[in-house]
């Protein structure tokens, strides 16, 4: 006795000591309970009743109290308690409703005590008075809570919930007479032990069964109560009604909740199902445990601070068999793993930001790596004592918006919407996409259009301008030609490549100087202006504009239409079959068997350079150095690459596009369609659909043009006999009428049709606005009324 | 130059994400206070909340869109171990004149023991997936099979990558020569665990994910990781958010049509900043994947942006609260915030404008054929922002230029 007084006054000097351990028990446990100085640890369950030692490195087996040799189920114990006063004195309730109490001073090896069988059900709980040695507290599943006298043979009193099964009861600290129970329907009453016949106070604390409830050691109003909704609430008790000051939301129903000693705001609770860690919550930031134990691997069915005044020890029993003394030092901090950040880049190149204030909002609390050595993360530096940081934290939330133009997305908006894909001949593609680019202070891009131009252009067409440009023609073309070579092989930015068209344009120089002496000069001038590298480009764009001038006025309309008539062909075909109202059906059938689609362009066009380059030897005889198409090929196919993999994808593809089948052939089919994907996929984010429906359209890649054929039903009535069209043709087979009849003309209408999804009357989309503009009424004649928004 | 807009989240604890949708109109954030809420930008570029609701019973780490063609779709998971598929419904209530939207529960996904520590939309192509990877190291990849029905969800594959999982990226590219694959990052703290980063291939032949490659060379805990977006690229790339920030390229090796095992990749380290001098918690990068944004404990937002050689620079700074930047980091404060004022703008215009180039360092000697960044010596490619003088700047522009001037990529275009 001497000797545990003194260990208790060591004790409250708060000198616990010990370290994260555990030991198996020999069976499950269903509660524990430590005696007031914090040495011994009791552990009872269904087939379990020992008493262990807290040393310094281990659990040690005191005392086993399942004595006899046919156990009575008096010892299959709900729940236990060891007396905060009485050293020597437990208090067991019994599955079977008994309430036991435990001597421990008895010298038989039979501790037990006094047996009270008042209870017809399982007792869930029992409660010594604080203070009171012989005052003990029972709750069963009966609905009944029952007070003894230790003295006595029987119970001294017995209240009554009315309501159900009493889950918990607890003797108020601070209050002499007060206890508060919880029951399975969510209520919590408040008793005073002398008035047996009603309670004092009674409120829904939870929805579903209120498991547990604890008041706090020091503030005497608190209670906190956890159910199986999940959520711990902490009550003031002090006001008329009982105030809900806080709630935790946990992940798993609550089954045991205990204040953290000498944390006003902590409190530790475990679950009952499901969940097998230990939480210690700090009630003012609810939503994010302080710290978590984890090391139970079945449901942890009981929690006690080891000692009343020292809050890092945790003791723990659990369904897993074992018995577990935690360190506060050694919970995870699930804090430290939350990302307290948020970073995402929005579309537009805007980026939202959501932080922690206190990162953001000053550099104090932040401690930088300390000098070299940067191997450990931050977090193990920044936290002299977490427990005083862990108030309510909230973050700052911004977006950043870029108004810098390159960072913003409009270039590749703009770019997509300006840029032509087909319709016109190539050269004039290629220059208006050049001009494009150029409009939106992209040289590069531009200079390669130009370049494409020049590489690809039928040299025949270049040469053979209007009489009034011929000079200033034969001057820049073959100038820019070599130019172009030359930084072409930069734009690949290889070595081998640049040395190789050096070389190539060197001899292209030679051969042409003896022809023409402006070139010569001109190339020399050129050379001079490479070497000042921002003003070769201006030069470049300059000469080029001034060649767009002097091609726009008359070229096109003159010499130009007669060499193109062959893609112009393909296009104008192209354009029919979208006027075709059934397109979509027969799409598929047309493209096998005429040459009118898209997809088939590919064969009537690659003639072009072929026939293009016959046609220079034979006319030009000057020119005849030119460089055949298919040499820019492996080149053109490296400088697609190279955008695709600088992000432009956009460029690779309108470039793939533009060029048809003069490069299709030097690039696999996996990557044309890698690079048509992704390309789309950038599309339909800006929401550019137009743009990718054309490239949908555009594509040769056969997965590519079905995409916009899939997923898409076009259901067609006819709109006469109004039955569904089951042919493809104009005529319904049912009424034998024409199925798509003008209103207003009275002729089929092909191409855009309109119609009234009332009355299904329509007709050429302009007849029918010029019919809306005089009358609301149906054009047909059957009296339908027009809403003119329906348009 | 940027414009911080502050918004007022409303958020009752840590904001641990932040997601932009498919078109970048929409954004939800998700918070400790386990709501997550939608925010959609008005017409002149206000953004209101538009929902907020109770999603989870544990802190909401995640929050990300699905493609909108699968609906408006968003996913979350969160430190009550499981994740959700939210669906929002248009039309129904009147809460639609409030100006709120109603979103549901689609599913629950309780198939992870330990908290969800993150999840992702497979790309769109590969059907409407989503991935989950969870702290007790196992990765779930969930299939729904009718798209139009979202409560459905069979768990196709459970990888257990034996580490604790702390985040996990798609690789996007669409590309039918890339076979679908992910990367899975680890936050387990223990350097001698080895590799944290590690990335996953679907197998044709044996239809399972195998294990195609560990980045050894990422000890440390690893916050967040992010497949850039692929446009067409035959290689992949990859930014790690460990203590610092790394950046990796994955050049996958041409393997022979017979060989069935997993491709092989060569790894890169093409970057690797230690500017935040603390843990960086995240890494994102923009649609074109030209630019990375990282953001770390001294709570800033670094820019990061390679040059035409594959070097990468830090481009600009932003204070998360706005505040102009100290000098104490050393940093060229390139890329100055301002704070919702519209008056500053034209004023600090001109600092945006140069702070978009690039540096040209006279360290870096012209060199013909540098785009292939990995034949440079692995010393020089790792930059470090605080020894740059802000000079060369201008000092560099004409000449470092002069063989390749018509490189710069096309964003820079713009000065």
């Amino acid at each position: 006795m001497e000797k545990m007084s003194r260990v208790t006054t060591a004790l409250s000097s708060s000198a616990v000591s010990g370290r994260t351990m555990f030991c198996h028990l020999d069976a499950p446990a269903n509660a524990i309970s430590v005696c007031r100085d914090a040495t011994q640890v009791v552990v009872a369950g269904r087939n379990i009743f020992k008493i262990y030692a807290l040393e310094e490195e281990q659990f040690v087996e005191k005392l086993n109290l399942r004595v006899g040799r046919k156990p009575s189920l008096n010892f299959s114990c709900a729940d236990v308690m060891w007396h905060q006063m009485e050293e020597n004195l437990l208090a067991t309730a019994a599955t079977n409703g008994a309430v036991v109490t435990w001597n421990l001073g008895k010298p038989s090896r039979n501790k037990q005590d006094q047996l009270f069988t008042e209870h017809k059900r399982t007792v869930n709980k029992v409660c010594f008075h604080p203070t009171e040695v012989y005052m003990l507290l029972s709750g069963s599943q009966d609905g009944f809570m029952k007070c003894f006298d230790l003295r006595k043979k029987e119970s001294v009193s017995t209240f009554s919930g009315q309501s159900e099964s009493v889950r918990d009861v607890q003797f108020s600290m601070k209050d002499y007479f007060t206890f508060a129970a919880s029951f399975e329907n969510g209520n919590v009453q408040l008793w005073d032990i002398r008035r047996p016949d009603r309670y004092e106070r009674m409120f829904t604390a939870h929805t579903g069964p209120v498991f547990c409830c604890d008041w706090h050691p020091d503030d005497r109003g608190w209670l906190a109560t956890g159910g199986r909704d999940k959520m711990v609430k902490v009550w003031d008790m002090t006001t008329n009604r009982a105030k809900e000051i806080y709630c935790v939301q946990t992940i798993a129903s609550v089954a045991r909740v205990k204040w953290r000693p000498e944390r006003k705001f902590h409190l530790a609770t475990c679950s009952m199902m499901v969940d097998h860690n230990i939480y210690v919550w700090d009630v003012r930031r609810p939503f994010i445990p302080f710290a978590t134990f984890e090391e139970h691997k079945d449901v942890t069915t009981g929690i006690v601070w080891r000692h009343q005044h020292d809050p890092h020890f945790l003791l723990s029993g659990s369904k897993d068999s074992t018995l577990y003394q935690h360190m506060f030092r050694d919970a995870t901090r699930p804090v430290d793993k939350a990302n307290p950040e948020g970073l995402c880049f929005g579309l537009f190149g805007d980026l939202a930001f959501a932080a922690k204030e206190s990162l953001i909002s000053s550099d104090a609390n932040r401690k930088p790596y300390p000098g070299g050595d940067r191997r450990y993360p931050i977090f193990f530096f920044k936290k002299p004592d977490p427990t005083e940081q862990f108030a309510h934290v909230s973050s700052a939330l911004s977006v950043f918006e870029t108004d810098l133009d390159s960072n913003r997305m409009d270039w590749f908006v703009k770019t997509a919407q300006l840029y032509l894909l087909s319709g016109k001949p190539f050269a004039e593609l290629c220059d208006h996409n050049a001009k494009v680019a150029q409009e939106l202070k992209r040289p590069q891009v531009s200079t390669t259009w130009t370049m494409l131009r020049i590489m690809f252009s039928d040299p025949a067409n270049l040469t053979t301008p209007g009489p009034n440009h011929n000079l200033s023609k034969l001057g820049t073309l073959p100038l820019m030609n070599s130019f172009s070579m030359k930084e072409m092989g930069s734009v690949m930015g290889t070595e081998s490549r640049l040395d190789r068209s050096k070389g190539e344009s060197r001899q292209d120089n030679i051969l042409l100087e003896p022809g023409n002496p402006h070139i010569s000069n001109n190339n020399e001038e050129n050379e001079e202006t490479e070497g000042s590298e921002g003003q070769a480009e201006y030069m470049f764009g300059d000469a080029e504009l001034d060649d767009d001038d002097l091609y726009s006025m008359e070229h096109d309309n003159q010499t130009e239409e007669q060499e193109y008539t062959l893609p112009q062909e393909a296009f104008q075909l192209r354009h029919e079959i979208m006027d075709n109202p059934s397109a979509p059906e027969h799409l598929q059938q047309d493209k096998a068997d005429s040459p009118h689609v898209s997809g088939n362009e590919a064969e009537v066009t690659c003639l072009t350079p072929i026939e293009s380059f016959s046609l220079i030897s034979i006319s030009q005889p000057l020119f005849s150095p030119h460089l055949p198409a298919s040499f820019f090929c492996p080149i053109v196919r490296e400088m697609l690459s190279y955008y695709a993999e600088q992000g432009d994808v956009q460029m690779a593809v309108s470039v793939l596009i533009v060029l048809g089948d003069r490069i299709r052939k030097e690039i696999d089919d996996l990557t044309q369609e890698h690079w048509y994907m992704s390309y789309i996929d950038l599309l339909q984010r800006f929401e550019l659909w137009n743009v990718s429906n054309e490239v949908i359209k555009l594509s040769t890649c056969s997965a590519i043009t079905c995409l916009n054929q899939a997923s898409t039903t076009l259901h067609i009535n006819c709109s006469n006999c109004k039955r569904p069209m089951s042919n493809k043709g104009w005529i319904c087979d049912r009424c034998h009428q024409c199925a798509s009849v003008c209103a207003v003309c009275h002729h089929v209408v092909k191409g855009l049709f309109v119609w009234c999804q009332g009355c299904s009357h329509g007709g050429h989309l302009e007849h029918i606005m010029n019919w809306l503009k005089s009358s609301a009424h149906c054009p047909a004649g059957c009296g339908h009324l027009y809403v003119t928004r329906l348009w | 130059m940027f414009v911080a807009r502050s918004i007022a989240a409303d958020h009752k604890d840590l904001i641990h994400d932040v997601s932009y949708d498919f078109h970048g109109r929409r954004m939800a954030t998700c918070s400790s206070d386990q709501s997550v809420k939608v925010w959609d930008k008005s017409e002149n570029g206000e953004w209101h909340c538009t929902a907020s609701w109770k999603t989870h019973s544990g802190s909401v780490w995640r929050v990300t869109w699905a493609h909108p063609e699968f609906g408006q779709v968003l996913a979350s998971c969160s430190f009550d171990r499981t994740a959700a598929v939210w669906e929002e419904i248009v039309g129904e209530s009147n809460d639609k004149q409030r100006g709120l939207s109603h979103w549901i529960k689609r599913t629950t996904l309780v198939d992870s023991r330990t908290s969800v520590t993150d999840v992702k939309f497979a790309p769109k192509h590969m059907g409407l997936m989503l991935t989950t990877c969870s702290a007790d190291g196992v990765v779930r990849i969930y299939e729904a099979p009718d798209v139009m029905n979202l409560s459905q969800w069979s768990l196709q594959h459970e990888i257990s990558c034996k580490l604790s999982c702390s985040c996990i990226s798609w690789n996007p590219s669409s590309s039918r020569a890339h076979p679908a694959m992910f990367a899975v990052g680890s936050d387990d703290s223990n350097v001698t665990y080895g590799g944290k980063v590690q990335i996953y291939e679907y197998n044709e032949n044996t239809r399972k994910y195998a294990k195609a490659e560990t980045l050894m060379t990422v000890t440390d805990a690893v916050h967040d990781i992010a497949f850039a977006p692929n446009l067409g690229r035959s290689f992949h790339v990859l930014a790690i958010a460990t203590k610092d920030v790394r950046i990796f390229k994955l050049v996958p090796m041409r393997k022979e049509s017979t060989s069935t095992g997993p491709t092989k990749f060569e790894v890169q380290i093409v970057a690797q900043f230690d500017n935040h001098n603390s843990q960086v918690w995240r890494v994102s990068w923009n649609i074109t994947s030209t630019l990375l944004a990282s953001s770390g404990d001294d709570g800033c937002v670094r820019l990061w942006k390679a040059n035409y050689m594959d070097n990468w620079k830090c481009t600009g700074i932003l204070k998360g609260d706005g505040s102009p930047l100290t000098g104490s980091s050393g940093q060229p404060t390139a890329m100055s915030t301002v704070v919702g004022s519209s008056v500053q703008t034209s004023q600090n215009a001109l600092n945006g404008m140069s702070a978009g180039r690039y540096f040209f360092p006279p360290l870096d000697p012209p060199r013909a054929g540098t785009r292939y960044g990995h034949l440079l010596p692995p010393s020089s490619l790792i930059e470090h922002c605080d020894a740059e003088p802000i000079q060369p700047q201008q000092q560099a522009l004409p000449h470092r230029l002069s063989s390749r001037a018509l490189l710069p990529l096309p964003e820079a275009e713009g000065q």
